[in-house]
């Protein structure tokens, strides 16, 4: 990742924090002047750096991480905003990236029952849930989707 | 990485497979917050893979599984 992949991939954060839609490689060419290409090229190389996800298929970003840029089952009501993350811990590191309080709803990945999680000052407030983690560190890039 | 309502429940969705590595949820939002506070930074920097493992050790999240590399 070099400094403009840096700047592009501060802008693609920027961007969807202010406007809660996925930044494409046209809004980043027009941000920084590239061509078209070079955007293509910069959303490979972050992708790459683990900086963001791209859908498997398609130059469209599905996570910056920690929000999921598609609806998924993990919601976060943040910064006086809903969004998406991708599984338990990205759900708490929404309170975190946004510095706010929050809440978390979801639900138990055997029961289905529904479960939310409000954040007060860094803490859970509701602390009976386990949290588990399947696939080891080292794994965890694998498949990231899946992990 | 899934929250659960007890470990009964962790066990039955698991169905004989291998259990993971299980935290409490204090420790899941101690880890979130050390790990991703930083994200939108305008000066952000990705982090070294030192840098998370110490994350991680400081949490008391050690051992095979939780290495990173």
């Amino acid at each position: 990742m070099d400094g403009l992949d840096l700047q592009i991939r501060n802008f693609l954060y920027r961007r969807f924090v202010e406007t809660g839609q996925a930044p494409r490689t046209d809004d980043a060419a027009a941000e920084f002047g590239l061509r078209g290409e070079e955007a293509e090229a910069a959303f490979r190389h972050l992708h790459d750096a683990h900086a963001l996800v791209l859908e498997r298929d398609a130059l469209e970003i599905r996570m910056l991480n920690p929000f999921s840029c598609v609806p998924s089952a993990w919601r976060v009501e943040a910064g006086e905003r809903q969004w998406y993350s991708n599984c338990a811990w990205d759900s708490f590191a929404v309170c975190a990236a946004l510095h706010s309080d929050g809440r978390i709803e979801s639900s138990c990945a055997d029961c289905g029952e529904p479960l939310a999680v409000d954040v007060r000052d860094q803490k859970p407030v509701q602390r009976d849930y386990l949290f588990h983690v399947l696939v080891p560190a080292r794994q965890w890039w694998d498949d990231i989707v899946f992990t | 990485m899934n929250l659960f309502r007890s470990e009964e429940h962790l066990e039955r969705w698991l169905a004989g497979r291998d259990p993971g590595a299980l935290t409490s949820v204090d420790t899941l939002s101690e880890l979130a917050h050390a790990w991703y506070a930083d994200r939108l930074d305008p000066d952000w920097r990705p982090h070294t893979l030192e840098q998370n493992q110490a994350i991680l050790h400081n949490l008391g999240l050690t051992g095979e599984f939780w290495q990173l590399g």
